[in-house]
């Protein structure tokens, strides 16, 4: 059943499905800390029951123009390779199951998009993008940016 | 079972590590009885438990082991290294078996045939003749059983969230102090509270703790190592490991693990020498590599000593030439020290060809980078031709440590407390900054260092709220030999940090070292000081600033040295007047009526003895007088002042004066004319018809004085013309006479090599062949003198 269960958020301006497999959890951001000279995409630290995540901005990931991140927003938590990130999300809208296979992405992406992008998949009469919060860790950021 | 099966990896892994460090010491000491007992119990007990978790190929193996050493300690069977390298050969499997079983797939199919095979006794061998005295004490091998008991094994992941729980507590109990004081609460409330957060920091304390282990777990290896290693060189290595019993943070231990096998390995192949030129260097042909820690402060200091041929500071020079490391101007600017650190240079190897060993592109620089980076130092202590030592130091802990907050621009980040040299104010008084060329640079008390803004290093604008006057400046040495000033806005306070490593990607930057939650709750970056420096693209390294400096000073002492001193004084008349230092015996104070007029010039006398003063006339009235003894290395002149001034140094420029006088010429000192005296012309005029006696004039020795004319009348013309006379009964105390006056006509004991003069009373010689000279005839004797033994003045 896990495998289908998906996370619908808004991020990077964009109504995305995500593996709840993939999620650590969804938090409220307490202060966030800047660091500075790091890549563009990260949005700062912060600090959640004694552990230090690190924020990540998704709309510089695709190419959009950095928003800051501001305390009390909400994030997506992730582990990679055992360290901890949060993606910055506009909007958290739904956890549910979703019974629709996943389907190859057919039509051209933004580049940005693209390369975090795995599938697609219908959910409620739409077509969502289903990306792995990973690549917008891992990814070197889009050079539109 | 998986939980199982990961237990005896585990400690399997553990066992055999311990294993072959035991087998190897075991070797080079057979009779050791416990140590035997020891290695058989480790393979014992893999048996054991494989045995139970029916993996029959390490039962086998563990087996076999484990029935070859049983007939050792029952005396059947020799120790010898064959039987050793049979053990090592099943350890070696077993290794590899362990390494396949963690992947998940369980005992791979195999055959394990030659190994064991390798390990049976040939019992019709010519056994060793030499018996081993073994005694059969195996009631032992329970009590040690028991003694594991005492402790157990933690996976590491449970250490680790015990202390990240005891952290949290630590910020919950943060928090929760400061709304206890803010809402004002009763006392008794704040001091049950105080006394819950003592023991919260206690047991903060004992996680820490529980994170160290035994560095004899990183030296475990190391005995086989120098084994094998010795054994493919042909090399004879006494391998020798203590302070065992240190505790170092675990994190730290995986950190120095691979430095530490690879300087172990560089000198067995490289720090010992072959067999033959040990001979030849008069050593013994067991070369002895010891491996010892010990525990100073929070430092644990590691150090890999060897008796063999040592650095060669030329060699590595000529070395670091040809590989372009340093040019040959730079080599020739290098002191010994740098000489020997250019081995921690990138692409630099010692060895005159690569070996499959040592020459592995891991070089000794990877291992300086690899200690720097937790904060480490390497140093070396070089005895060349006899051996070399290379020390390791590193922090106890790495996951918490000392650091200091500071700010810039509204940020706060963490500067480890260790890697802090200084803290001063930019406003100090013994700092001063420079704009030089577009850099910055601080001078702390004569010392310069490279000034960086922690704001411009981080690209961030300096906050508008902090002020520019109130900057401090921390001195920070991120490294043996380096060190640099950093500007931040403020400095905070210091406290104990836990540090967690940061997300790769910010680790990428190279500006942090991780990340710390202070007490405040909110993450703050630890900076990493030397990524910093390379950040900002500036050489830090002391050793080119020191060794100008040092180069300065020497400089400065050498032309102190050859630049003269000149003494400035008041003379009689007032005036300011200087003489060089050199030629001033010292200083005397006399009195007034210690000086005397005599055959128209001033003398003093000072103490028995007396000199001529420069004076036109005896000073009016009573007192005391300065006097300053003139000395040309002869004789004494003294020159009367009213006062001392000074001592300087004497300028280059001096105006001469037209004519040769008392005054050699006129120069500056401090803005002020002075004229110098000139203590030739000075001695000129008082060495004439003087008669100061010293060890260069000879001695005339009277004979035959039977009524004292020589004593009375010869005597003092003698003197008068530079000569020393003893009468015959002095014992000679000048030392034996340069010349001997024979007053009498009768012959006096003559003693050889000394010539004689014989004095007449009458005028007229005796005959053709007399070369006695009349004694009244002073230009005739003071002649004889001047031809017999020279000296003397006419």
């Amino acid at each position: 059943m896990m495998e289908k269960l998906y996370l619908i958020a808004r991020i990077a301006d964009t109504r995305v499905a995500l593996r709840s497999r993939a999620i650590h959890s969804v938090v409220t951001v307490g202060t966030p800390v800047e660091v500075p000279a790091a890549p563009p995409h990260v949005a700062g630290l912060f600090a959640l029951r004694s552990r230090v995540f690190t924020l990540i901005d998704p709309h510089v990931v695709v190419g959009l123009a950095p928003v800051t991140a501001v305390e009390g927003q909400r994030v997506i938590v992730v582990d990679v390779a055992d360290h901890g990130y949060a993606l910055l999300a506009d909007a958290i809208e739904d956890v549910c199951f979703i019974d629709a296979p996943e389907t190859r992405v057919t039509g051209k992406l933004l580049p940005g998009w693209a390369r975090v992008a795995d599938a697609m998949i219908e959910h409620e009469g739409a077509s969502l993008l289903v990306v792995d919060p990973a690549h917008f860790v891992t990814l070197p950021v889009a050079s539109a940016a | 079972m998986d939980d199982l099966l990961n237990d005896f990896l585990a400690e399997t892994a553990e066992i055999l590590a311990e294993a072959g460090g035991a087998l190897v010491a075991w070797e080079a000491d057979p009779g050791d009885r416990e140590r035997l007992d020891a290695i058989f119990r480790l393979v014992h007990t893999i048996k054991g438990s494989s045995g139970f978790l029916s993996l029959p190929r390490v039962t086998a193996l563990a087996h076999a082991a484990e029935d070859a050493l049983d007939q050792v300690r029952r005396g059947n069977r020799p120790a010898d290294a064959a039987l050793v390298t049979g053990v090592l050969g099943v350890i070696d499997r077993l290794t590899q078996l362990c390494g396949a079983l963690g992947t998940g797939d369980g005992e791979p199919a195999g055959d394990d045939g030659e190994v064991i095979e390798a390990l049976a006794f040939a019992a019709d061998e010519p056994a060793s003749p030499e018996p081993i005295e073994i005694q059969l004490r195996r009631e032992d091998d329970l009590a040690a059983e028991l003694q594991a008991w005492r402790s157990i094994r933690v996976p590491l992941p449970l250490l680790d969230s015990v202390m990240t729980g005891v952290t949290d507590i630590v910020l919950a109990r943060n928090e929760f102090a400061r709304m206890l004081r803010e809402s004002g609460a009763d006392p008794r409330l704040i001091a049950s509270f105080d006394r819950l957060s003592d023991s919260i920091a206690g047991m903060r304390q004992s996680v820490s703790q529980m994170r160290m282990q035994r560095i004899d777990k990183l030296f475990a290896p190391l005995p086989r190592i120098v084994r094998d290693l010795a054994q493919e060189l042909g090399k004879k290595v006494k391998f020798v490991a203590s302070g065992g019993e240190v505790e170092l943070d675990r994190e730290m231990m995986e950190n120095i693990r691979d430095p530490l096998i690879h300087i172990v390995r560089n000198a067995v192949d490289h720090g010992i020498e072959p067999l033959d030129q040990r001979v030849a260097a008069g050593k013994g042909v067991i070369a002895t590599l010891s491996v010892s820690a010990r525990q100073s402060g929070n430092q644990i200091e590691i150090e890999v000593r060897d008796d063999g041929r040592g650095l060669s500071p030329d060699a590595l020079v000529a070395k670091a030439i040809a590989a372009r490391i340093v040019t040959a101007t730079e080599a020739r600017a290098l002191s010994v020290k740098d000489k020997l650190e250019l081995i921690f240079r990138p692409g630099f190897s010692t060895a005159a060809k690569i070996t499959s060993i040592s020459g592995r592109g891991v070089g000794m620089d990877i291992v300086k980078a690899n200690l720097e980076k937790i904060g480490g130092v390497v140093e070396l202590r070089n005895d060349e031709g006899r051996g070399l030592a290379i020390v390791l130091r590193v922090p106890m802990t790495l996951t918490i440590i000392s650091g200091l907050m500071v700010r810039a621009a509204g940020h706060y980040f963490a500067i480890p407390r260790g890697a802090v040299r200084e803290i001063l104010l930019e406003s100090s008084d013994s700092a001063r900054i420079d704009r030089v060329g577009g850099g910055e640079l601080a001078t702390v008390r004569g010392e310069q260092f490279p000034l960086l803004r922690l704001e411009e290093i981080l690209g961030l604008k300096p906050g508008a709220d902090e002020d520019a006057e109130d900057r401090a400046i921390v001195i920070v040495r991120p490294g043996q030999g380096q060190s640099y000033a950093l500007s931040v806005a403020a400095i905070h306070d210091h406290e104990e940090l836990v540090i967690k490593p940061a997300a790769p990607l910010i680790m990428a930057t190279g500006l942090y070292a991780g990340t710390t939650l202070p007490d405040n709750g909110r993450p703050v970056l630890l900076l990493d000081v030397q990524g910093l420096l390379a950040a900002a693209g500036i050489d830090a390294s002391e050793a080119g600033r020191s060794h100008d400096e040092a180069e300065e000073v020497e400089a400065e002492a050498v032309a102190a040295r050859k630049a003269a001193q000149l003494l400035l004084f008041r003379d009689t008349g007032g005036r300011v007047r200087g003489v060089r230092l050199s030629v001033i015996e010292r200083v005397e104070e006399v009195p007034a009526l210690a000086l005397f007029e005599s055959a128209g010039t001033v003398h003093a006398q000072i103490g028995d003895e007396i000199f001529p003063v420069h004076a036109g006339r005896l000073p009016e009235g009573a007192g005391m007088l300065k006097l300053l003894r003139l000395h040309d290395g002869q004789r004494v002149l003294c020159y009367p002042i009213e006062a001392v001034i000074d001592i300087v140094r004497l300028p280059d420029i001096v105006q001469p004066a037209a004519v040769p006088g008392l005054i050699a010429g006129v120069t500056l000192v401090g803005g002020e004319p002075v004229e110098l005296l000139d203590p030739f012309w000075l001695m000129e005029q008082y060495a004439l018809g003087e008669a100061a006696a010293g060890p260069s004039q000879p001695l005339c020795q009277l004979a035959g004085d039977a009524d004292g004319w020589g004593e009375n009348f010869l005597a003092p013309i003698l003197r008068g013309a530079g000569y020393r006379v003893a009468s015959a009964d002095d014992a000679l105390a000048g030392g034996a006479p340069d010349v001997l006056l024979s007053l009498s006509d009768e012959e006096g004991p003559v003693a050889d090599g000394v010539p004689v003069i014989r004095l007449r009373a009458a005028v007229a010689a005796a005959g053709p062949d007399d070369e006695s000279v009349y004694r009244y005839d002073r230009q005739a004797l003071l002649e004889a003198l001047r031809v017999r033994i020279g000296g003397g003045r006419s």
